[in-house]
């Protein structure tokens, strides 16, 4: 901006004219080229964007497939009645008291309700048993299987055969609702065949269950009850 | 020149942001909340996979199938040494009782809380004993393979064996009901022979089921629950064989 250069002679301005035209013409060629150049590049560019997005999705998905499908699943299985529903299964809302004397129960048999300070030991009998034992027996997460006085003998065998070696109470019961009742702790089932899928799931699901209100109490060293085979 | 350059450049500058800017901005958030949700689903996947290698044992596992027997085998061993404290005054029997009873219920409580972390019912889906009858890690074991010593008195070597159990066998070294009874209805120094004979066969058969079970897991709960069992349970055999000598 400060100084003017000296003004240079015409001849020598047409051809520097001549030489600015060629230069432009060749700076337009340039530029031209340079252009194309820049797109191609940049095409290529979005191809291989556009390539590598659809990799980088594809990457993403899988893993989040490959996260689900892969990892163990939460377990579905929660004791004592939060699991699998057993059909026909009857709960109910019994207190836990200790009493001497004889108690009127809510459900027959007695599914929980105030009990005698002594369980009645786990295992097979063929007489009747205390009821207000027996009770204190499910406190403590032991199933009270009761079956008709009629009820054959080989299918007493069977219903036998299916039950755990312990925590387990089987004797006959008067006035049973069904020929053969499974009691846990607020927890009933009815069944009228030895067969009955349901006694399987019904031990699976309640038996040493955590929602008695004694898990891991013993179920033997207190009294035992009439007519105990085993 | 310099000026108006500079006053070009600098309305470039102005005007290159300014106009781009929306697009620009958009851009960048585009960008960054790819990037977030690329980093969260990495960051989420690893952290899933990792617990590939983990998951909690199955219920037809020797793990839970241990648990589950072992618990029922415990429960023995408490009313066992229940009983015998009751039934005599030497303090040295009352005291190893009360060792074991303590003992066996405090790892019986164990189990039962790890089939509850593991998501398992406590009753089995298949009669108890069945893990014992399945092959160990090393291909040993398992059905029809092994001696198993029914006498109550090899204790010292038992291999990982389980040729003699069969699905819904008694428990290795339980005691029989008429074995029970019998202790129940002895008193003094027959008591504490009848114990000591009892509790030395039901901490073998113990053994071999804590074996049975480190030969099939390698599961950071159980593997240090059955070591334990079986260094304790070896040295209170060499005890109560110590003790019965005493008695005879």
């Amino acid at each position: 901006m400060s100084a003017t250069p000296p003004v240079p002679p015409k001849a020598k301005q047409q051809q520097k004219q001549l030489t600015i035209k060629q230069q432009r013409a060749e700076d337009r060629a340039r530029k031209l080229e340079e252009h194309r150049r820049r797109e191609a590049r940049s095409k290529r560019n979005r191809r291989i964007g556009i390539g590598a997005a659809i990799v980088g999705a594809v990457a993403i998905v899988a893993l989040i497939v490959a996260s689900v499908v892969l990892t163990p699943q939460p377990p579905s299985y929660s004791a004592g009645g939060d699991g699998t529903e057993v059909e026909g299964v009857e709960t109910f809302e019994n207190e836990s008291t200790h009493v001497e004397t004889a108690v009127d129960y809510e459900q027959t048999p007695p599914a929980g309700g105030p009990h005698n300070p002594a369980w009645l030991n786990c295992g097979v009998y063929t007489e009747q048993v205390p009821i207000e034992n027996a009770v204190h027996s499910l406190e403590h997460g032991a199933l009270w299987i009761t079956y008709d006085p009629a009820l054959p003998d080989d299918d007493v065998s069977a219903l036998r055969a299916k039950l755990p070696s312990t925590y387990v109470i089987l004797s006959p019961f008067d006035g049973l609702p069904s020929p053969i009742v499974l009691s846990g702790w607020n927890t009933q089932l009815q069944v009228d065949e030895v067969d009955d899928p349901r006694i399987g799931a019904f031990i699976e699901e309640y038996w040493q269950s955590e929602s008695v209100p004694e898990p891991g109490a013993f179920c033997t060293g207190a009294v035992d009850g009439p007519g105990k085979v085993s | 020149m310099t000026a108006s350059g500079d006053g070009v450049a600098v309305r470039d500058g102005r005007t290159g942001p300014v106009r781009g800017g929306g697009a620009g901005r958009a851009a960048a958030i585009v960008a960054a909340s790819v990037a977030l949700i690329v980093v969260a689903v990495v960051a989420f996947a690893v952290g899933r996979l990792s617990t590939l290698g983990e998951a909690p044992p199955a219920t037809t596992s020797a793990e839970a199938g241990f648990a589950r027997d072992m618990q029922t085998h415990h429960q023995q061993g408490v009313e066992l040494a229940m009983i015998v404290r009751d039934a005599t005054d030497d303090p040295d029997v009352r005291l190893l009782a009360y060792d074991i009873a303590t003992t066996q219920a405090q790892q019986a409580g164990q189990l039962y809380g790890w089939l509850r972390q593991w998501g398992l019912s406590q009753a089995g889906s298949e009669p108890s004993m069945t893990w014992m009858t399945r092959p160990a890690d090393d291909g040993s074991g398992g059905d029809g393979d092994g001696e198993g010593d029914g006498d109550g008195d090899g204790h010292a070597a038992h291999a990982a064996d389980a040729g003699t159990h069969a699905p819904g066998a008694p428990m290795p070294g339980l005691a029989t009901a008429e074995q029970i009874d019998a202790l129940r209805a002895s008193s003094g120094v027959e008591a504490e022979r009848r114990f000591l004979e009892l509790m030395i066969a039901h901490h073998d058969g113990a053994l071999e089921m804590a074996e049975a079970v480190l030969a099939r897991s390698t599961d950071d709960v159980v593997v240090p629950f059955a070591t334990s069992v079986v260094a304790s349970q070896t040295s209170e055999i060499a005890l109560m064989e110590e003790m019965l000598a005493a008695r005879s």
